[in-house]
């Protein structure tokens, strides 16, 4: 039962994280229609990324967002303009194949530039464990969910109150509705692909707190955003937040059972039923 | 035969590249390694090939070649092992038992109306399955090789000590894909994957049977597929789970958006150039380049796909037609 316990309480603190890495995703396909493959491939980007700052100029992965953030914004702006803007009117295949390309090109880079071993970094100011009883809490994790809770917070706030946020919206409503009320969607499609990529840098960061990054992560990211995304829909952030806590703590449960290797094997069946039982999702809105 | 009666410009063409095709491995006698690459080669071409009746004619954009194969080459490989099945049968049954497999998974994905995006993300993630899968089942898998018996070579048992009778049966495979893929493409079931690809929904209300048309689609390129999986476990002399390799699969699909979506010959002319340049330089420069290879892949994806999005035979075809209206002119 301990065990049990212990588990779940791990899977629901990676679950948050997981969260906050589909909310990008999701924010990009609800808009603009497009599932970027590259997704998962961003996440390692911006975990390299903290690596980097980490290991040459010292900064604490907790704060490496302030860095990575603009740096993943403008290279999702950059992106949506060079690729995606040029693919919006063709045929889905089309718009699958050009963001195939950036995984390969990001997965490859990747590899040429960081080699093929792990990398992490050495420490963080984060550390150490909280015990409730017999149960423990690596305290970089519990903080590394919170601070994603709070994003995710914001981000629905953003959508909800603010006027580029409300643009959003509509634009995933209608875009050519949304277009003749005034909104540029183009700009629209760009903040949404831009703010999509920057999340990527704060979950890349919190992912680094306590864990190490390896090229053959991208792929793993993306199949469980992906995995997230089916489960929840569209529309809803708070059904994304329990796909991302159904994701993690189914997870870390085949992890403790059953077998260590089967965590991504859970993850793939869990998408693939999804998509045969609930093509909208569980959670989603249209 | 039909083909030597209409002889014209193209099928010269094609005659001549089978002819050089049969020649290379005696050209390259002298180094054993080399007959594998240009195996590998055609391996490729084989499965752009097949792999255009679903992702190039029926417009579904499948990522999951390696798994096809690699039940395949489970299947015929495991059959020699156990039961010393030669894999001359082997490999048929690797094909029916990878097209039983693509129907299981065909069969409700289709009947869910998956198509688009989520079918390239659940055929991506199946790869990724089988390959824990096969990892996990340690009975017929496991993270340790299977190596296949007769090391000494027994011709009954598809064991050679050369690579030769490999390049040949893979070329015979190549033959065998592009003619099932010619045949499909000039028949019904070809016209109405071709209008399944531009637009499913007004396919659908035209009363055309997508659900069906799909699944043969499937049934056909998974079954060449697993045939051509019962060689490569037999080339490579054992099993193992990383057959199920999902980058390679998405660069059978990146061959075949490349070479050209539809067109019989794009996928193999992707293959050639592209696959044939990578392997040319694995044997020149050896093999620490591999990622610099992918990188290659990935841009000249994005390119074709900007540029061309028909893909790059349609520059031969445009090349082709010009010659035949200035042979029409005469």
């Amino acid at each position: 039962m301990e065990t049990i316990i212990q588990s779940v309480l791990n899977g629901v603190l990676m679950g948050c994280i997981y969260a906050l890495i589909a909310l990008g995703l999701s924010l990009i396909f609800g808009v603009m229609n497009v599932v970027n493959f590259a997704h998962g491939n961003f996440v390692m980007l911006s975990m390299y990324f903290t690596f980097w700052a980490g290991s040459l100029y010292k900064i604490d992965a907790i704060f490496s967002p302030i860095i990575t953030f603009p740096l993943l914004f403008l290279f999702g702006i950059l992106v949506y303009h060079g690729l995606i803007k040029q693919t919006l009117q063709e045929h889905y295949t089309i718009q699958i194949a050009v963001t195939v390309g950036l995984m390969t090109f990001l997965g490859a880079i990747t590899q040429l530039v960081w080699q093929a071993r792990p990398r992490a970094l050495a420490y963080s100011i984060v550390q150490g464990t909280i015990r409730f009883g017999s149960y423990t809490i690596a305290l970089s994790r519990l903080i590394s969910a919170i601070i994603s809770l709070i994003i995710i917070m914001i981000i629905s706030y953003f959508l909800a109150k603010t006027w580029p946020g409300m643009a959003i919206r509509a634009t995933s409503d209608d875009s050519n509705a949304a277009s003749l009320m005034g909104i540029n969607f183009q700009r629209t499609y760009a903040l949404a692909f831009a703010l999509g990529s920057g999340l990527t840098a704060i979950a890349g960061g919190l992912l680094m707190t306590f864990q190490q990054v390896d090229p053959t992560m991208g792929l793993r990211f993306g199949l469980l955003s992906f995995c997230i995304l089916a489960l929840a829909g569209l529309g809803s952030i708070t059904g994304l937040v329990i796909s991302g806590l159904i994701v993690g703590i189914s997870e870390s449960l085949a992890m403790t059972f059953w077998d260590p290797r089967a965590r991504t094997l859970v993850i793939y069946l869990i998408f693939i039923l999804v998509l045969w039982f609930k093509p909208r999702g569980i959670f989603g809105r249209k | 035969m039909n083909f030597f009666k209409e002889m014209n410009l193209g099928k010269s063409l094609i005659l001549i590249l089978f002819v050089i095709a049969l020649g290379i491995p005696y050209v390259l006698r002298t180094n054993q390694y080399q007959v594998l690459l240009a195996t590998t080669v055609l391996l490729y071409g084989v499965m752009a090939t097949s792999w255009n009746i679903v992702g190039g004619l029926a417009g579904q954009l499948d990522f999951a070649a390696f798994a096809y194969l690699g039940i395949g080459a489970f299947v015929s490989g495991t059959l020699f092992i156990r039961f010393n099945l030669s894999p001359w049968f082997g490999m048929f049954i690797g094909g029916l038992v990878a097209s039983g497999f693509a129907l299981l998974i065909g069969i409700p994905l289709f009947r869910f109306g998956i198509k688009e995006v989520w079918y390239a993300l659940t055929t991506s993630a199946l790869v990724e399955i089988l390959k824990v899968a096969f990892n996990m089942w340690e009975k017929v898998g496991g993270p340790v090789e299977r190596c296949l018996p007769y090391f000494s070579g027994s011709w009954q048992h598809m064991r050679f000590v050369t690579y030769a009778p490999f390049y040949y049966i893979m070329l015979t495979m190549l033959v065998i894909a592009l003619l099932v893929n010619q045949r499909i493409t000039n028949s019904k079931l070809g016209y109405y994957l071709k209008a399944i690809g531009e637009d499913e929904t007004a396919t659908e209300v035209l009363g055309v049977d997508n659900r069906a048309s799909k699944l043969k689609a499937l049934v056909y390129y998974s079954f060449l597929i697993g045939m051509t999986g019962g060689i490569y476990a037999s080339m490579y002399g054992y099993i193992h789970p990383s057959f199920f390799n999902g980058p390679e699969s998405t660069k059978v699909a990146i061959l075949g958006i490349v070479g050209g979506r539809g067109i019989t010959f794009g996928p193999l002319l992707a293959a050639l150039l592209l696959v044939g340049a990578q392997e040319f330089l694995r044997a020149s420069l050896g093999g620490e380049f591999s990622g610099l290879y992918l990188l290659i892949y990935a841009i000249i994806l994005i390119i074709v796909v900007l540029f061309k999005p028909r893909g790059i035979a349609t520059i031969f075809q445009d090349i082709y037609q010009k010659f035949k209206t200035k042979e029409v002119k005469k």
